[in-house]
């Protein structure tokens, strides 16, 4: 039992998977692409100042690994700059078909926490979805909904 | 704190004085430091973002409400106007009476939506206006050659009642109105008083006129008629009680607990 904890201690402590491969989708904003775990991962771009138009880019790459089973999602949003209400709106999922099963948002600095509260207190996604500051924790809950 | 902190919070404030002031034209900049400030400025964009999405929201709902205020209150003109085409060659009195006594109920409930979609505030009126307006109305459907009757209003300023309070309300004056001038002023002429007060968590309506007064044989119970049924129920709905005052002419006394 001890041994187990102090391996996923070290196991989550080292865990980077949100750095994209050279197969990643690349959008104005984001990169997308699917881990070999079957958690989908999608990675703002530094200073992203995110749009609907970037919002509904991204959403098109996520729904594009899908061929028959929903996946969970990590959103990278830590260095997000912005994201603006009809984006916040689109990504709530809020009445349009979606393929994932859940998402996960990293966030670490102030801005990105106060983007991901607003986004969880007010655009209320209608799949499972919380807010991480680590990644290890974020995989660990989104493969509950593998 | 620095010059360039200073400015940067100096803007923040800005842009909630606008936000305050129902402009949301204005956004603060972030600079991508992820500092604190850059924090602060991001909730209070997307605060006003959300705010503006809000008033716009209530805006539209307002304007449908006033659309449907609008439309209750064309539906019912027209059943009184059907009503009265149907009557138009009719002689028999009685029947007469009562498409005017129908009438003039179907009107002081109009009268409540139109005063509803032509005020600011969509969900109260103010008393005075309405008993004013309600009362000059029923006066109007009776009117005829030699009438000369008087109105006396003491009515508490700023009482305001939503719709709820409003219909029974107005169908009780209308009710009261009506009977004096069918059967109080036998030589047209007389005085009709309306007062409405507040005092504490209760209201006092009161009506009451100067003419020739109840018979003495007249029993309510027994010979109250729909009208004096309905003043009765509508009381009820108001969680109010009737008192009937035979003494100089007829006197109503309603009291009611706060809306």
């Amino acid at each position: 039992m001890l041994l187990n904890n102090l391996l996923n201690l070290v196991l989550y402590t080292f865990v980077d998977t949100l750095n994209p491969p050279d197969t990643a989708t690349e959008s104005a904003a984001f990169w997308t692409w699917m881990g070999d775990d079957g958690i989908c991962r999608t990675r703002a771009k530094t200073d992203a100042e995110i749009s609907v138009d970037d919002a509904i880019a991204n959403s098109a790459a996520v729904t594009s690994f899908f061929t028959g089973k929903k996946y969970p999602l990590m959103v990278d949003a830590r260095n997000v700059r912005s994201i603006d209400k009809n984006a916040r709106k689109h990504f709530s999922i809020n009445g349009r078909e979606t393929k994932i099963t859940s998402f996960a948002i990293m966030v670490k600095s102030p801005l990105s926490r106060v983007i991901g509260n607003f986004f969880m207190g007010l655009n209320k996604p209608t799949v499972p979805a919380r807010l991480f500051d680590d990644e290890a924790l974020a995989i660990k809950w989104l493969k509950t909904f593998l | 704190m620095n010059d360039e902190t200073s400015e940067r919070v100096k803007e923040i404030l800005e842009v909630v004085m606008s936000y305050a002031r129902l402009d949301f034209t204005k956004k603060t900049g972030i600079t991508g430091s992820h500092d604190m400030l850059d924090a602060i400025s991001s909730g209070v964009n997307m605060l006003g973002e959300e705010l503006e999405t809000s008033i716009i929201s209530l805006k539209e709902k307002e304007k449908l409400l006033k659309e449907i205020h609008h439309r209750v209150k064309n539906n019912l003109q027209i059943v009184s106007s059907l009503l009265r085409l149907q009557s138009e060659k009719v002689l028999d009195k009685k029947y007469l009476d009562l498409v005017m006594v129908s009438q003039n109920r179907i009107t002081s409930m109009a009268l409540v939506h139109e005063m509803l979609y032509s005020t600011q505030s969509l969900g109260r009126i103010e008393m005075k206006e309405y008993i004013e307006r309600l009362t000059q109305s029923v006066y109007q459907s009776f009117f005829k050659p030699g009438l000369s009757v008087e109105f006396k209003y003491d009515i508490d300023r700023q009482l305001f009642f939503d719709i709820d309070h409003l219909v029974p309300i107005g169908l009780i004056l209308n009710e009261i109105i009506s009977n004096s001038f069918k059967y109080a002023f036998p030589d047209n002429k007389g005085r009709i008083s309306v007062s409405l007060h507040r005092s504490d968590q209760t209201f006092n309506l009161n009506v009451n006129d100067n003419g020739k007064g109840l018979p003495e044989s007249f029993d309510v119970e027994r010979d109250g008629h729909l009208g004096l049924q309905l003043i009765h129920m509508l009381s009820e709905q108001l969680n109010g009680t009737v008192e009937i005052n035979r003494k100089n002419g007829v006197s109503y006394n309603i009291i009611f607990i706060q809306p």
